[in-house]
């Protein structure tokens, strides 16, 4: 692999990036029109049937860290999308269960949270906001196969 | 939407596109490739669901 092969343009960071901020955006950009939008509706469709479900949006428990951090990260995929339905679920953009420092408090985001979980359709929405979060982390290594050009133009 | 099934099947119809355009390049091996995730999904549940039947709680 040649120097100037190895050095990633502008571009295919600047498409990574939107491709993350919002889903399908990061295909448009590279010019895989028809790709991106599929993908778009695909993702958002999840998202949208996660939220209509009452998903739970995860919260970082320090009783299990490993595991809540991971659907964290799983919500996180889906890019800002996750903040504004935090601040809307919640109240504001919180990721933990507890606040951090001496005046730690759980205000009222469990019981929200605890409320969703009770909700009949919760596992089903749970289900679909890790599935978008995780279909568009995998799509960031989409974009970045086509960006390094490591996948053909056949079938757009 | 409360139906356990219908969730299967559209879950499934999702996860099944989504990777079929991910992983396959033409409109025939998607379709195919899809069709193939699908049944993989639903089948899997469905015979998983009958051998549990025996061994309720």
């Amino acid at each position: 692999m040649t120097d100037e092969q190895k050095a990633v343009s502008p571009k295919v960071w600047l498409a990574l990036f939107a491709a993350w901020l919002l889903p399908g955006a990061g295909h448009l950009l590279l010019g895989r029109v028809r790709r991106g939008l599929l993908f778009a509706v695909i993702v958002w469709c999840c998202f949208g049937l996660g939220l209509a479900h009452t998903g739970r949006l995860a919260l970082k428990d320090p009783r299990q860290p490993f595991l809540t951090t991971l659907q964290v990260v799983a919500n996180m995929g889906i890019g800002p999308a996750d903040l504004i339905a935090r601040v809307k679920v919640y109240g504001k953009p919180v990721y933990r269960a507890y606040n951090r420092g001496p005046n730690a408090s759980r205000d009222d985001r469990l019981v929200i949270f605890r409320e969703r979980e009770r909700s009949a359709l919760s596992m089903y929405g749970t289900a679909y906001l890790w599935t978008a979060g995780l279909m568009n982390l995998l799509l960031l290594f989409d974009v970045w196969d086509i960006g390094r050009r490591r996948k053909g133009r056949v079938g757009k | 939407m409360r139906s356990h099934f219908l969730h299967m099947l559209l879950y499934s119809s999702l996860v099944a596109a989504f990777f079929a355009i991910l992983m396959r390049q033409t409109l025939r091996d998607r379709l195919r490739f899809g069709a193939m995730i699908w049944l993989a999904m639903v089948g899997g549940a469905i015979i998983l669901a009958y051998l549990m039947y025996p061994f309720p709680r």
